[in-house]
C-alpha cells in the first residue's frame, strides 16, 4: 500500500523556526540572522554596529562556528551577552540549536538578538532559525560575482551589507552591479556600503537596523 | 548543501507518519520532491540516505525522486521559461523584471509498504 505524505522534510526545523520566533516576539525581542562567506566581516561589522547603537538598543549575540571560541571572546570583550555554538562540523545553524541557545540568554534585558550563522553562502540559506530579518554581507574582497553565483542566499535577505568598501581601491569590485543583481533578487531588499575599520556608513546601517526593530 | 541533516529529517518523517498511520510493514519504497532551485542535491541524498537508513524503519527501500522545474514569468516580454537553475534575469529577454515560481521543494511525497 501506498501512503500519501506530502509533508516538507524540513517540516521541523520550520516548526522549531516558528516557535523560535514566537518566543522572541513575545519577548519584544529582535532577532537578525547574519549570514555570510567565512572573513567577509561579519563579526566586525556586529562590533561596529554596536558600538553606534549602544545608547539606543541592548543587544545580545549568538554565535555559530564549526569550532572554537574566538568570536564570542570578541563579543565578551565589548561587552555583550553571548552564546557559542560549535556545529562540530555542521555548515549552517538550524533552529533546534537556537532554540537550545536560547534558554541560555536572558530575553528580558535585551532588545536585539544577533545570530552570526556559520561562514557559508549556500547552506545557511536553507534553514530559518525564527529570525525577523536576514542580512547577507559581502565583503569587496569576495568579488561582485557573488549575488549570480549564489542567488539563493542574496534572494531571501532584507539587506546585502558591502563591507570592507575601504578596499575598493585595491579590487575590481564592482558596487553598481552588485546592487543592481540584489536588487533584481530581492527588490525590496536594503543595499549599504560600510568600512567597519573606518566607520564609513556604519550610521546609516545602524539607523535601518535601529528602525526595523522598532518595527518600522 | 547539508544532505545528511535533511536525510534525517527525512527518516523521522518517515517514521512518525508510519507511527500516525498503525503501519508495522516493511518499507519498500520513498518518493520524494526535490525541486531544481531547493539547493539539495539528489546524488547526495541517496549517499546519505545509503549511510543513515540502516537500522532505522527505512532501512532498505528504494528512493525515487521527482525533480519539479521552476518557471521565471518575465514582465517585460510575457514569454515563461523553465528554469533548471535560479537566473536573475530572463533568459528570454534578459530583462531583469522577473518573478521566480516553484522549483523549491522539498517534500516527502509518499511511501509505499509491504503487505
Amino acid at each position: 500500500m501506498k501512503i500519501v505524505a506530502a509533508k516538507k522534510i524540513l517540516k521541523a526545523n520550520d516548526q522549531l523556526a516558528a516557535e523560535n520566533r514566537a518566543r522572541l516576539d513575545a519577548a519584544g525581542v529582535f532577532c537578525l540572522n547574519v549570514v555570510g562567506s567565512p572573513g567577509s566581516g561579519k563579526t566586525t561589522l556586529l562590533e561596529a554596529l554596536f558600538a553606534q547603537l549602544k545608547d539606543r538598543l541592548k543587544p545580545a549575540v549568538i554565535e555559530g562556528d564549526i569550532a572554537g571560541s574566538i568570536d564570542s571572546e570578541r563579543m565578551e570583550r565589548i561587552g555583550v551577552p553571548v552564546v557559542q555554538i560549535n556545529t562540530e562540523g555542521a555548515c549552517h545553524l538550524d533552529a533546534n540549536m537556537i532554540a537550545s541557545a536560547l534558554k541560555e540568554i536572558e530575553l528580558k534585558g535585551i532588545d536585539l538578538l544577533a545570530i552570526e550563522n556559520v561562514g557559508n553562502l549556500v547552506c545557511t540559506a536553507g534553514y530559518d532559525l525564527g529570525e525577523r530579518l536576514r542580512i547577507v554581507v559581502l565583503s569587496t574582497s569576495e568579488g561582485d560575482d557573488k549575488a549570480r553565483k549564489y542567488p539563493a542566499i542574496f534572494q531571501g535577505s532584507h539587506a546585502m551589507l558591502i563591507t570592507k568598501t575601504d578596499l575598493l581601491p585595491h579590487t575590481d569590485f564592482d558596487l553598481e552591479r552588485i546592487a543592481a543583481d540584489f536588487k533584481r533578487l530581492a527588490p525590496e531588499g536594503a543595499v549599504f556600503q560600510v568600512s567597519a575599520v573606518r566607520g564609513d556608513g556604519i550610521a546609516e546601517a545602524a539607523d535601518w537596523l535601529a528602525d526595523k526593530c522598532r518595527g518600522n | 548543501m547539508h544532505e545528511l541533516s535533511i536525510v534525517e529529517a527525512l527518516i523521522d518523517q518517515v517514521r512518525e507518519t508510519l507511527e500516525q498511520e498503525g503501519e508495522k510493514g516493511r518499507v519498500s519504497k520513498l518518493e520524494l520532491s526535490i525541486g531544481r532551485l531547493s539547493g539539495v542535491c539528489c546524488d547526495s541524498v541517496r549517499f546519505a540516505f545509503g549511510l543513515l537508513a540502516p537500522g532505522t524503519v527505512a532501512e532498505g527501500a528504494e528512493i525515487v525522486i521527482q525533480q519539479p522545474k521552476a518557471a521565471c514569468n518575465c514582465r517585460a516580454c510575457n514569454v515563461p521559461t523553465e528554469i533548471d537553475d535560479l537566473v536573475i534575469e530572463c533568459p528570454n529577454c534578459g530583462s531583469g523584471d522577473i518573478s521566480i515560481e516553484g522549483g523549491r521543494e522539498l517534500l516527502l511525497q509518499s511511501i509505499d509498504i509491504e503487505e
